[in-house]
């Protein structure tokens, strides 16, 4: 079925409507609004403790508490939660989410090969994952020889690969990138990123966190500000207002 | 002394209780949950077994088939009551211990009020026999356990290697908040995984019915040796769960040719403080050469 870029852009792939979240007696996320379009890039800008992370995590249903709407595909998976953090991630995951945490979160015991493989959860990537992984392997080069090296002993941006690596894996609608650059060397972080830019994303859409707002300039289709747990200013990357003058 | 005795009673124990070691270390690092009704589903499958010996034929691989089936049964049961209402409310590790716990003392009862305190005995199902291995003769009950306790945990760890429910276990082991993260369902996992680490616990029963017997509290010291290997090798490692057996079946052998049965338990503790002494994580930690996260 051909789609147009006009159809695209209709298509909400995401939809959060009056979002909370926090964790215990703490509220990180006010009522916050966000709309992500398929085929988009998206840069979500902010300081840390701004709520850049609690967003991914209130979106996969891994904050401690939530309430408020998040249609993933039209399809509701955002539930007024006061407990069980967790609880129905895997269900939200195979709706067409894929995190990509920060701090990696990996599997330190299994093989590069099996975390890619890992993260195949639907029947189709499943079925598909060795083609996936030769994509995968275009993306991040380095890694074709660490294949049967199991992770706890990679590198801290081998492991940014092979984590990122993972979510790419996924079948999925809405790619959540947290922090694709945190802690790595800055030529290394750069890399990550361009290789996230690299991605083509075909119809599902991507949402990346960075403090590093020139990694990202220009090469998104908007940039989103956050600050105190909400959405601060909206910009499409090559708009002068938001520019600023660093560069990496 | 006889040397050979001591080695081949070694290996058989060892194969034993390492089989229930790596059940109770699977649970704990996937599921986050102690089972202390590992001993119930040990007498249970135990009864399984002579039930299906006593109503349905003798047949060796009937037996023990009955012995897993119903060791699998009592895993999901376990599963049912108390992983899968509570497996996400908090201080889910405690609440599980108690659970498990009170199964195990009120299936333990159970089991007495309806069989009786008066212990049955399997058929031995290896025929009675003896070879002779290098020099070294070996009953055909230790040489049967040995060999089926190693086939079928090699089957069970290679189908975990290479399989993708086997996939999805090992990364819940390793990190069960990223499983859920890749789309890995924590409570169908926990089904597979008690269900498999019951069927371990029932093999186990069945083997160690050939030595000794079954009774309805026949569960609990081998759950107390299982849970200690499972120490010793670092809770979470299958490798590390496997030394620890042969080292704790040396020593059961040994203290029990050289001081008598009734010191095995304390030499065996005292193993365990030592290793635990030097290597706070378990053998897993020599082995282990990967940087935690």
């Amino acid at each position: 079925m051909m789609q147009t870029a006009a159809d695209r852009k209709q298509r909400p792939v995401l939809d959060v409507r009056g979002l909370s979240a926090g964790w215990g007696p703490m509220r990180v996320i006010h009522d916050l609004d966000l709309r992500v379009f398929s085929g988009e890039r998206i840069g979500l800008v902010g300081l840390n403790g701004h709520g850049k992370s609690t967003l991914f995590q209130a979106i996969a249903g891994l904050t401690g508490w939530q309430r408020g709407s998040i249609k993933l595909n039209g399809f509701e998976v955002g539930r007024t939660r006061s407990q069980g953090p967790g609880r129905y991630t895997h269900q939200i995951v195979r709706r067409g989410l894929a995190l990509i945490p920060q701090g990696d979160e990996i599997f330190h015991g299994l093989t590069v090969e099996e975390h890619l493989d890992s993260g195949a959860f639907t029947k189709r990537a499943w079925a598909d994952r060795a083609a996936r992984k030769q994509k995968i392997l275009k993306i991040f080069p380095p890694l074709d020889k660490l294949m049967k090296t199991a992770v706890g002993r990679l590198s801290g941006g081998e492991r940014r690969m092979v984590a990122i690596g993972r979510g790419l894996m996924a079948d999925a609608d809405l790619f959540l990138v947290d922090e694709p650059s945190l802690g790595l060397a800055p030529k290394i972080g750069k890399s990550v990123v361009e290789a996230l830019m690299a991605v083509d994303l075909g119809l599902s859409a991507m949402v990346i966190a960075e403090q590093n707002v020139a990694l990202l300039q220009g090469r998104v289709d908007r940039i989103i500000g956050m600050h105190a747990g909400k959405l601060k200013g909206e910009a499409s990357a090559s708009s002068r207002s938001f520019g600023t003058e660093r560069t990496s | 002394m006889n040397w050979s005795f001591v080695l081949s009673n070694a290996i058989t124990l060892a194969c034993i209780y390492g089989t229930l070691a790596i059940g109770i270390s699977v649970t704990w690092s996937s599921l986050g949950l102690v089972n202390m009704a590992y001993g119930f589903i040990f007498a249970l499958s135990g009864y399984g077994a002579w039930l299906a010996s006593v109503n349905i034929s003798t047949n060796p691989a009937i037996v023990m088939a009955a012995g897993i089936l119903t060791g699998g049964a009592g895993g999901l049961i376990v599963c049912l009551i108390a992983f899968i209402p509570i497996h996400d409310k908090p201080s889910f590790p405690l609440r599980a211990l108690i659970a498990t716990l009170a199964i195990s003392l009120v299936g333990n009862q159970a089991l007495l009020w309806y069989f009786g305190p008066r212990a049955k005995s399997l058929p031995r199902l290896f025929g009675n026999w003896n070879a002779d291995i290098l020099g070294v003769i070996v009953t055909s009950d230790k040489l049967g356990a040995s060999i089926s306790a190693i086939v079928l945990l090699t089957a069970i760890l290679l189908w975990m290697r290479s399989s993708r429910r086997g996939l999805e276990i090992r990364a819940m082991m390793m990190n069960p908040h990223a499983a859920s993260i890749v789309g890995i369902g924590v409570r169908r996992t926990g089904f597979y995984v008690m269900a498999l680490t019951g069927s371990l616990a029932g093999l186990a029963a069945v083997l160690l019915a050939q030595t000794y017997y079954v009774a309805p509290f026949s569960g609990i010291t081998p759950m107390i040796k299982g849970l200690s290997i499972a120490l010793v090798g670092g809770l979470g490692s299958v490798p590390g769960a496997i030394i620890g057996a042969a080292v704790l079946g040396v020593n059961e052998a040994l203290t029990s040719t050289l001081l008598g049965g009734q010191y095995v338990l304390i030499t065996q503790f005292l193993l365990i403080i030592l290793v635990l002494l030097v290597r706070p994580r378990g053998i897993a930690g020599i082995l282990d050469k990967a940087r935690e996260a």
